[in-house]
């Protein structure tokens, strides 16, 4: 296991109050594997990923409690010096949008090289010439062209996998993929998820990987952590996880997805909507909308049990 | 359920929409934004027809030009028997009542200084339909339908969650008794449990007041779960449309095999995956003869040469292909 | 530094006002020129009811220094040919000292910001509502009546309004209302030019499209629509432009083109210029109320402008 985040805590100190976006959560990641954090919006898993590189804004927010090991440090706490040689170099991030993560004013060749010049100690020429083997590894027909290009010249396929390519410049050993496959058509994104499996078989990388499509989950991950209200609410390998899902919540996900009805017209459906970061409920945050409710559950947060092995679970059902 | 019984409720035919390009100092025309480029699609009453595609294909211009929010360049839009786009100001308002939109982004849809109750009225004060308090009361009744409580018709549209402002949206919609519905990917941003809810919503109100549905969406487990039929559509022109098994059964079109390959899903594909080429051309530019010749897996040197006519394949089944004759 | 959205959630219930009223109180300065201008309200409203007539001319009185100052005026006796200095301080009756003239300077002051405010508003308000009408029909039509709009925009900005002033002042004299004509006759091109903008970019938004859809007219779109959504602009615009405003018919007057009859802050201190050896209080005075007023107008703008902007993390 080469990342373990244990109580993993990151508030937000606002005016309006405490936004308590994640709020106690462990997972592991292991060499080689792809790790999904699943769920919808506002369950904390960006956070939760901006976390373990201390990338969210300052104030207001802050990791009050947990820690993130890897190789013997803590990033939850290490100097920022220590994590910045880690950023990029080590541990990469690739972002959801596109268009907004790459410098609308510098060539793509220009964004590449520099990012590359800070962590190896290449010339401009060399760095260049890494550059156009990383967007050639990522499928672009023609590197020496797309260097030139800017990125409003590229469609958001291109603008995708190069991002990817800029994260993968320093090569490094641990990939977080924050939602890559959310915001484009579904033909790119059987291309952007077969890079990422590419990425596993070929350069044996580990990923991090968010998203809130459990169809890409069973596709591309191996194991998943499905988070809901900042915790973990049930960990699992994919498999097992869609199969022989525990939690109420994780059952409810799959079994609304149109994929999954199993009558005509009406989809199964989770009632009520996702909480406010700001008013979670006591006791455990799913008890409003859960259809199993029983009443110790809005009173007192569950903990983490075992199912089987690498199977757990946060519910009062199984306490 | 096979709908040929009911009559056509919408009939399209070879209806184009181009954007002029001009270039130069006295402004040249140079050229055109194909964006629907001869789309020929019906509806039944009370159906639900799907239209497919990436982005750029055309089809959220496609569901402005239908009620003529933009002008159309040249075919027909035929509601009832009457081509729209002939009418003038005042008829095109009685249709305007029949056929009405959702639209994708519910934050964007809803003007943020009036109240929901007041965005939902906003037709009914339109049309001089009703005093003040039968509009009141019906505002009532439609906000109960789509799932709100009429008491917070006073607060504003920011105060909401995404799916409650997507019912707002369609109270809105549903207030002057439509027929026709054309929901511009109504769904797509909202998180996966408020996606059932709001599609539970409305294919109970169509059950309800039987209602057609023009329903754009990218996401083809969405189409499958809810459409009677459906349309694929590639750079302005409708590649495949069939009943919603035949299409996803088997897909005559190779675009149409390459989108159902691609979907990410839980079962294991029994055939490896079709991967496209390249990224959509540009509408400006469209390729010569058929439009998805230089991406296509199954391409023949007619492909770049000569425009495939849309052919009925099978029953019901049309594709616009060099393969099929 | 990543920014993260903490979901846009808010307080449940309140209306628009009490939302961007809650985003505003956060803002110390713009809370403190608002402050400001209320108190000058309060003064320009109330004073001249409680102070005496600015226009009294009291020869006796004059080049009083404001309470706790002390100057000295020296009179030369032609017949006995010699320069007597004595020292006058500053009493309560004239709190603020007088001017040349012996008109007490509290009065005049608050005169002055009756004046001043009264042409901050009603030039600005000229110059809001034409641009506002302008720059929005002008987005909203489009096409030629968009071009000739723009391009009559164009022409008014490079417009000399202040050759046309004192083109005004030689043939007709000095008059405040005239300067505030001419200000708000020419100074509504930027607003125009803003509001159109926004306008622009409202147009295209789901929300007008979805008016349009439902059957609305474009007069409906445009009043109802457009203008609610860009008053927010308006309004951030209108406190803006009512310090430059001032400014400008301080500045006017200050050089003579000013309307001499009345006791404007430019006017003062047009007349302390002369003075400033003997009665620096004339001109400082006027000046220091010209600087608090600018500053809180602008304060207050700003502040308003991170309240209205979704964008800000308030």
């Amino acid at each position: 296991m080469i990342v373990d985040v244990k109580g993993l805590k990151t508030h937000f100190f606002t005016h309006r109050g405490t936004v308590k976006a994640v709020d106690g959560v462990d997972f592991e990641l292991r060499q080689g594997e792809c790790l999904c954090l699943v769920g919808e919006s506002g369950c904390g898993k960006t956070v939760t990923a901006l976390s373990v590189l201390r990338l969210f804004d300052s104030p207001p927010g802050k990791i009050v409690g947990g820690q993130i090991r890897y190789n013997d440090l803590d990033l939850a706490r290490c100097p920022i010096k220590q994590l910045r040689q880690i950023r990029g170099k080590d541990i990469a991030i690739v972002f959801q949008e596109a268009q907004s993560a790459l410098n609308p004013v510098l060539t793509i060749g220009d964004q590449i090289t520099e990012q590359i010049k800070v962590h190896l100690p290449l010339n401009n020429e060399q760095s260049r010439d890494r550059a156009k083997t990383l967007l050639s590894d990522m499928g672009i027909p023609t590197p020496e062209t797309v260097m030139h290009y800017y990125p409003h010249q590229l469609s958001g396929g291109m603008k995708q996998r190069v991002l990817i390519a800029m994260s993968l410049s320093c090569d490094p050993k641990i990939l977080i993929a924050d939602e890559p496959t959310t915001a484009v058509d579904v033909t790119i994104k059987a291309q952007i998820l077969d890079i990422f499996r590419e990425l596993k078989t070929k350069r044996q990388m580990s990923t991090i990987f968010i998203t809130h499509d459990l169809a890409v989950v069973s596709e591309i991950g191996d194991r998943a952590v499905v988070m809901y209200g900042g915790k973990d609410v049930e960990t699992a390998p994919v498999s097992e996880l869609i199969g022989n899902p525990k939690h109420p919540y994780t059952e409810g996900l799959i079994d609304c997805l149109p994929d999954m009805s199993k009558s005509g017209d009406r989809l199964a459906s989770i009632p009520g909507t996702t909480p406010n970061p700001l008013e979670l409920p006591e006791g455990c945050s799913f008890h409003p909308r859960c259809s199993k409710a029983m009443g110790i559950c809005s009173h007192v947060e569950p903990s983490k049990t075992k199912i089987s092995d690498g199977h757990f679970v946060c519910c009062h059902l199984y306490t | 359920m096979k709908s040929e019984m009911n009559h056509n409720l919408l009939q399209l035919a070879d209806l184009k929409k181009y954007y002029p390009v001009t270039a130069g100092l006295f402004s040249r025309h140079v050229g055109d934004i194909k964006a629907v480029d001869g789309v020929t699609l019906d509806v039944r009453e009370s159906e639900i027809v799907g239209l497919v595609g990436e982005s750029g294909c055309g089809k959220s211009t496609l569901a402005r030009t239908i009620p003529r929010l933009e002008e159309p360049t040249s075919g027909k839009i035929i509601y009832n028997g009457n081509d729209i786009a002939r009418l003038n100001k005042k008829e095109l308002s009685q249709i305007r009542r029949e056929i009405q939109l959702i639209f994708q982004d519910p934050d964007a849809s809803l003007d943020p200084r009036m109240t929901v109750g007041d965005s939902i009225e906003e037709p009914l004060v339109i049309h001089h339909i009703g005093d003040s308090r039968e509009r009141a009361d019906r505002v009532a009744q439609l906000m109960e339908q789509v799932g709100l409580e009429a008491g917070q018709a006073g607060m504003y549209p920011h105060e909401f969650s995404g799916g409650q402002k997507q019912r707002v949206g369609i109270a809105r919609a549903l207030a002057m008794n439509p027929r026709l519905i054309i929901a511009d990917e109504p769904v797509s941003a909202l998180d996966v449990s408020i996606q059932a809810q709001i599609l539970n919503l409305m294919m109970d109100i169509r059950e309800k007041f039987g209602l057609a549905y023009l329903f754009i969406a990218h996401d083809l487990s969405v189409i499958r779960h809810m459409a009677n039929r459906v349309a694929i559509m590639y750079l302005g022109k409708i590649v495949e449309l069939a009943d919603k098994n035949d299409l996803f059964d088997s897909p005559l079109h190779p675009y149409t095999e390459a989108l159902l390959s691609a979907v990410p899903s839980f079962k294991p594909k029994d055939k490896d995956r079709i991967l496209l080429r390249g990224d959509v051309p540009s509408p400006l530019n469209p390729p010569p003869g058929c439009h998805f010749h230089p991406r296509c897996h199954r391409v023949m040197p007619i492909c770049s040469k000569v425009k495939p006519k849309q052919k009925e394949v099978a029953e019901g089944h049309l594709v616009s292909c060099h393969l099929y004759k | 530094m990543v920014e993260t959205k903490i979901g846009g959630c808010l307080p449940n219930r309140t209306g628009l006002f009490n939302y961007y009223w809650q985003r505003i109180r956060r803002n110390k300065l713009a809370l403190a020129g608002l402050a400001f201008i209320v108190f000058l309200i309060a003064l320009a409203v109330i004073g001249p009811f409680v102070t005496s007539d600015p226009m009294a001319v009291n020869f006796d009185e004059k080049e009083i220094p404001p309470i706790s100052f002390t100057s000295q005026q020296s009179t030369y006796n032609i017949q006995t040919d010699q320069l007597t200095t004595k020292d006058i301080h500053g009493t309560w009756e004239h709190p603020l000292g007088t001017d040349s003239k012996g008109s007490d300077m509290l009065a005049m002051l608050i005169a002055g910001a009756r004046i001043s405010l009264l042409v901050g508003l009603i030039a600005t308000g000229i110059a809001i509502i034409l641009g506002t009408i302008i720059g929005v029909v002008s987005a909203y039509l489009g096409g030629w009546a968009d071009n000739i709009l723009m391009r009559f925009t164009d022409i008014m900005m490079t417009f000399p309004f202040f050759l046309l002033l004192v083109l005004i002042v030689f043939i007709f004299g000095p008059s405040l209302a005239f300067i505030v004509l001419v200000i708000g006759l020419t100074g509504w091109t930027g607003t125009a030019r803003m509001i159109r903008s926004e306008s622009l970019s409202l147009r295209t938004r789901e929300f007008v499209v979805a008016a349009k859809a439902l059957g609305a007219t474009d007069n409906r779109v445009v009043f109802r629509h457009l203008i609610p959504n860009v008053a927010s602009l308006i309004i951030i615009m209108a406190t803006l432009s009512i310090p430059g405003v001032i400014l400008a018919e301080a500045a006017l007057s200050f050089i003579g083109l000013g309307d001499p009859t009345v006791p404007s802050w430019g006017v003062i201190l047009e007349s302390g210029r002369h003075t400033l050896a003997t009665s620096w209080w004339v001109a400082v005075e006027p000046g220091i109320m010209l600087f608090l007023t600018v500053l809180a107008f602008n304060f207050l703008g700003d502040g308003l402008r991170d309240a209205f902007d979704p964008r800000s993390n308030l």
